[in-house]
């Protein structure tokens, strides 16, 4: 294996910082050259991580892994590596990178330069937070993003852009402590002294803590995690920000970052602490529930288009978090191919809103009305980002939310699936409801008010920001299963993990599944469980001895 | 057997569809036609090859386009499968779509988004094809919410019609909620059976408790798309949209659907008896409440819309029933009639430079005499007052109800003794009430339209449309008529040539249908002779009132019925209940919940309110640091004598 190969997952990881190192370096004026290079290197980077997506075998292993010893007597190293899950948000981050920078070609005219240091040192923070194997690592780049973003919202935004800025910094902030407290923790307890890590793959092998440590541990991990997602009622941070934030963050806001909190209960809270996950599963999955209904009515009650597709993402990432807690393969599988559904859509409809404000300067429904009129192609663009968002087949958005629903309803390991499946499909109807009544109200009607701002078409450089959207939201409407390929192994051992913990003390004997008896609740007419499957015992993985 | 050309079906009209939506503005006219037509003709066409190539054996073809998407152990391909019933409605939808697409030509060439229009319907006829051919519930569903969502747009084409995008908003929102349900029943099944296929859907083992919830929760699904109480109220809204998109989407196809998956899934609603007497109540009382309202409307076109409605009722009362074959045959016949009704309508209303109020009409037969007499033939066909098409097939409907056992051993309590028997007769008779109301309503529009003399302003000059408008609605009238073949009994054609083409023959174990009448217990003549009686005194009702008083004919009635004609002209109020019942009082929560949960408690109690007491506080604690060196030490000196207590008291 050649240097390239063998690092390359590094390279794609700090190419944006490069890029932002090289704008730093350059003479500040001239805002065109400091874009220039931004969209150059967030291009590169893009054209760098195809291979990437090429060259994934999907295996049980991470991918690309690359190790160097950093700090060997505090078990801390530079570890990366990617698994499918972190794969496809790899993938999605570094395809929204140059569509942020070239959305905000015009909108920025001020303080390019710090603008483009921000949107590029985002990107390597990110792409870290996705990357990264070891826990110190993984923290840092967890608290890297949180700069930039402060940044964006606080420099860039509108009017109340300094309160939403302290208030995202705040949230954040106040549950990523715990989380940090909890990593040492964790630390302190890998071994003895001289033998600690911090490194995720060893301490996923080193089974699993005693439960009333991992209640404690689970909830400082799931805290930092949940503000980020955010899971109600953590969620109010989330409007405010992406009022306030200009475009390109908004986009990367809702597209990535609010990702990276789903992405850190599949990854880290549950799987560390499957016990601790296993209990408290159905109350995760009643707040992702209420978060579908509540977020749903929320839009409903919103005058500004930006905080109303705020809302929808909190009904979005309650879908999520109900299908990871769900604990079936098809619900995981859902709600991982909805993090990169929620991030196509969303990111692409705050795009579109982005260009509309670009265009008229207001945020607000009432001053709309009849842009499908003078604006065609941009109602068009927008109609079909709208029905992704709703989950209409042959969109990204459905199969997602399918998968989601339908592994939930089927779930034996969550109490009360049933009901959660069912009330969380009624955020099939409340999307409709709001966001065709948002697309009617700016894009349908008489063009009387509209037409006072005199808005514009699409110019070409917009379109080459909108159709790769459009083209990822149809194609994987249509073509999800080489996703859901990459996803299956890490999926399939997260849910296996977290529905059957493994034991620490790997002498203990476990009977093989085989012989345990079989659950009380598979008995017909059990219970409150009024459909349980008369399946084949094969149809579900029972989980293998451990070795 | 396998094919490998199945997909070409769906997949020519999308095609289309993909063409004339991005390119469509740019294309030559002519051209833009040619695709928008031929692809619909080519998929026809593909329809057709099939019919003449069905495997002796086993008519049925099948073939998987490509796997959809795999997760844990659900597996859901994106496979087609056309056997005689999906193959006949394939014929149907892609020749009276084809037809539509030829009238549309003629009706929308002048409006400026004519390229955006036939997109639309070229995406419908996609969708449409998907759902009568998927061969799973998923596959289905893409279809299924597809028309949904071609009818939306087409609904709201003329979309700087605020009130125009609102009602192809309330078609989509209405058919969500039945969407809903039509996923919880796929969830179900899914749960029981492990599989999404419809083939084995049909042939798994279903406990009762679990066919009857998987069976109601589709029918909820069925009740939004084909509109039937208490989800119907979006179609008589839905006439917003241009009328060749009435005739195809709203009457003849789409509407259809829940129709048709009902049949498709007969083995699942077979396994439920109390749902599929629920299936036919539903239908019955829709039957009646929209042949009722449908006598007092005065908009062509929502005539058209509740008599829609009504005979979608009539379907389900046929599939309710277990006789698949009548309700199924129904929908065919229907699609025929009523599509040259809306067209006709359609053209009346384009003869008329926009006109579709009937009490402004009268007299056209003298200017349209095509439309006039192919409007006549349909009307006679819906309102059986001579034998042809939907004589036979509503009358079928209406016979196997008075007759079918499905009832026989459903009681209304558990363990009752006395059985449902008497809900197949009240069927009947709500069913022939229901004829004979839309035989009297039809006949009036009928009237109201073309006898007696022009009502309308002097300066509007009623005229024929043109022969590309003209000519499908002789074709729509001809098979109204030659589709009486479908209906005929057996024992008429017993060893002629038309024996395979009743529609009970061409269907011959398509559907499960253990628990339907029996043919040697029906006989014909009597119930046709009461079918005819039924239709010619709604005839008679209508004639004396409209064709000898023409409008005078309403107020006469008005003064009889006086508070029902008035209840039933506002449509019975199914929308302001609404509106007062959830519509409003949800839009009213939700504001609600924002201003006191969203804002008041948790950002305003918690958020703000955190940091402000923190910060109060801190403004107290800032009283104690105000540089009075006298203070600090007093404070100091109050706080070392405290410790030396502490201290002197622990160690004493």
């Amino acid at each position: 294996m050649n240097w390239i190969e063998a690092h390359l997952l590094t390279v794609v990881l700090f190419l944006p910082l490069a890029g932002a190192v090289l704008v730093a370096l350059l003479p500040r004026g001239e805002g065109g050259q400091h874009k220039g290079v931004a969209f150059l290197f967030s291009l590169l980077t893009f054209a760098a991580s195809i291979p990437l997506w090429v060259g994934f075998r999907p295996s049980a292993r991470f991918a690309f892994e690359q190790k160097s010893e950093w700090a060997p007597g505090l078990g801390f190293s530079y570890h990366v590596g990617l698994d499918g899950v972190a794969l496809l948000l790899f993938m999605l981050t570094t395809f929204l990178g140059p569509i942020v920078v070239l959305s905000s070609w015009k909108l920025i005219q001020e303080r390019v330069k710090i603008y483009c240091i921000a949107l590029l040192f985002l990107e390597t923070a990110m792409l870290g937070t996705l990357a990264a194997l070891d826990l110190v690592l993984f923290y840092s780049f967890w608290e890297a993003m949180l700069i930039p973003m402060y940044l964006l919202i606080g420099m860039w935004g509108s009017e109340r852009r300094i309160y939403a800025a302290v208030k995202f910094f705040l949230f954040t902030f106040i549950g990523s402590v715990l989380m940090l407290l909890a990593i040492f923790w964790l630390w302190s307890n890998s071994g003895a002294a001289g033998h600690r890590t911090f490194d995720y793959v060893e301490l996923l092998a080193q089974g699993t803590l005693n439960p009333a440590t991992q209640k404690w541990l689970f909830a400082a991990f799931a805290l930092a995690f949940a503000i980020k997602v955010p899971i109600w009622p953590l969620h109010t941070w989330l409007p405010d920000a992406h009022t306030e934030a200009p475009a390109a963050g908004s986009i990367l806001l809702a597209g990535v970052m609010l990702k990276m909190g789903t992405f850190g209960f599949i990854r880290y809270a549950m799987p560390l602490f499957p016990q601790a996950a296993l209990a408290h599963a159905p109350f995760i999955a009643l707040f992702g529930v209420i978060g579908i209904v509540y977020g749903s009515l929320m839009c409903m009650a919103q005058t500004d288009l930006k905080r109303l597709v705020a809302y929808s993402s909190v009904a979005h990432l309650g879908f999520v978090m109900l299908g990871l807690s769900a604990l079936t393969a098809e619900a995981a599988s859902g709600a991982v191919l909805q993090m990169v559904n929620h991030g196509i859509s969303t990111g692409a409809l705050f795009l579109l809103i982005g260009y509309l404000y670009e265009r008229t300067h207001t945020r607000e429904l009432s001053a709309y009305g009849g842009v499908a009129r003078i604006a065609p192609a941009l109602a068009a663009t927008f109609l079909v980002v709208t029905l992704s968002s709703i989950g209409l087949p042959g969109t990204n958005g459905f199969v997602g939310e399918f998968l989601i629903l339908i592994g939930t309803f089927t779930s034996k390991e969550l109490n009360g699936a049933v009901p959660l499946a069912v009330v969380g499909a009624t955020g099939v109807i409340l999307g409709a409801v709001y966001m065709l009544w948002m697309y009617q109200r700016v894009f349908l009607g008489k063009d009387g008010k509209a037409a006072a701002h005199g808005i514009a078409d699409l110019s070409v450089r917009e379109w080459f920001t909108v159709a790769p959207l459009l083209v990822a939201i149809v194609w994987i409407g249509f073509f999800p299963q080489p996703l859901l390929t990459a996803i299956k192994e890490p999926v399939d051992a997260f849910v296996q993990r977290v529905s059957r913990p493994p034991s620490r003390q790997r002498t203990e004997a476990v009977p093989p599944p085989s012989l345990q008896p079989a659950p009380a609740q598979d008995a017909p007419g059990a219970g409150p469980r009024l459909f349980m499957p008369q399946r084949a015992p094969l149809a579900r993985p029972t989980g293998e001895p451990r070795p | 057997m396998e094919v490998s050309w199945l997909h070409l079906i769906p997949l020519l009209p999308l095609l289309g569809a993909a063409l004339c939506g991005l390119a469509g503005k740019w294309l030559p006219k002519p051209w833009l036609y040619a695709v928008a037509l031929v692809s619909v003709l080519l998929s026809f066409c593909v329809g057709l090859f099939a019919f003449a190539h069905f495997p002796e054996e086993a008519p049925v073809f099948h073939q998987v386009a490509w796997s959809w998407f795999t997760a844990g152990s659900l597996h859901v391909d994106m496979g087609f499968t056309l056997d005689r019933l999906s193959g006949a409605l394939v014929l149907v939808i892609t020749g009276v779509g084809f037809l539509i697409h030829v009238y549309s030509v003629a009706y929308i060439d002048e409006d400026e988004g004519y390229w955006r229009y036939f997109a639309y319907l070229n995406l419908f006829v996609a969708a449409m094809l998907t759902l009568v051919l998927g061969d799973n519930l998923v596959a289905l569903f893409v279809g299924w919410e597809g028309v949904g969502l071609c009818s939306y747009l087409l609904i709201g084409f003329w979309f700087t019609d605020e009130a125009k995008a609102a009602a192809g908003r309330k078609a989509f929102v209405v058919n969500r909620i039945g969407d809903f349900g039509f996923l919880i029943g796929i969830f179900i099944l899914y749960n029981q059976t492990g599989s999404v296929s419809i083939a084995q859907l049909n042939s798994a083992v279903l406990p009762l408790g679990v066919a009857s919830l998987a069976a109601l929760c589709l029918f909820i699904g069925a009740t939004g798309k084909s509109a039937q109480l208490p989800l119907y109220i979006w179609l008589p809204d839905a006439m917003a949209g241009p009328t060749p998109v009435s005739a195809l989407i709203h009457a003849a196809t789409m509407v259809t659907a829940g129709v048709y998956m009902v049949a498709r899934l007969s083995h699942v609603y077979v396994s439920a008896p109390g749902v599929m007497a629920l299936v036919a109540i539903v239908g019955a009382l829709t039957a009646l409440w929209a042949a009722l309202i449908g006598t007092s409307q005065n908009d062509i076109k929502k005539v058209l819309a509740y008599s829609t409605v009504s005979q979608l009722g009539y379907m389900f009362i046929g599939v309710g029933v277990g006789a698949f074959f009548a309700g199924t045959m129904h929908l065919i016949t229907h699609a025929f009639f009523k599509a040259c009704l809306f067209l006709g309508s359609g053209a009346v209303i384009h003869g008329l430079h926009g006109e579709q109020d009937l009490t402004r009409m009268g007299g056209l037969r003298k200017y349209m005499p095509s439309t006039r007499n192919t409007f006549l033939i349909a009307t006679i066909a819906i309102t059986g007052i001579v034998p042809i098409s939907g004589f036979f097939s509503k009358d079928e409907i209406l016979g196997q109800a008075l007759h079918t056992r499905a009832f026989s051993f459903l009681t209304l309590t558990p363990g009752s003794a006395s059985h449902l028997t008497w809900l197949g007769p009240l069927l009947y008779v709500i069913g022939s009430a229901s004829a004979f109301l839309t035989s009297f309503y039809m006949w009036r529009c009928y009237f109201l339209t073309f006898s007696g003399e022009y009502r309308g302003p002097a300066e509007v000059h009623p005229h024929e449309s043109p022969a590309l408008m003209t000519i499908p609605l002789w074709i729509l009238a001809g098979l109204s008529v030659a589709a009486l073949v479908l209906g005929l009994p057996a024992a008429w054609v017993h060893g002629t040539a038309l024996e395979h083409w009743t529609w009970e023959a061409f269907t011959e174990g398509l559907f499960a249908t253990p628990r339907s009448g029996s043919a040697e217990e029906f006989s014909p003549y009597l119930g046709y002779g009461i079918a005819l009686v039924v239709g010619w005194a709604g005839w008679a009702v209508s004639y004396a009132l409209y064709y000898q008083r023409g409008l005078a004919g309403d107020e006469l009635l008005t003064a009889r019925t006086g508070r029902l004609r008035h209840a039933l002209f506002h449509k019975l109020y199914l929308d302001e209940i609404y509106g007062w019942l959830i519509v409003r009082p949800l839009w009213k929560f939700a504001r609600g919940l924002w201003s006191v949960a969203d804002r008041t408690l948790i950002d305003g109690l918690f958020v703000n309110g955190i940091p402000e007491a923190v910060a109060w506080w801190g403004s107290l604690a800032r009283r104690f640091q105000n540089g009075n060196v006298q203070r600090y030490a007093a404070v100091t000196a109050v706080g070392v004598a405290a410790l030396v207590y502490a201290f002197l008291l622990r160690g004493g």
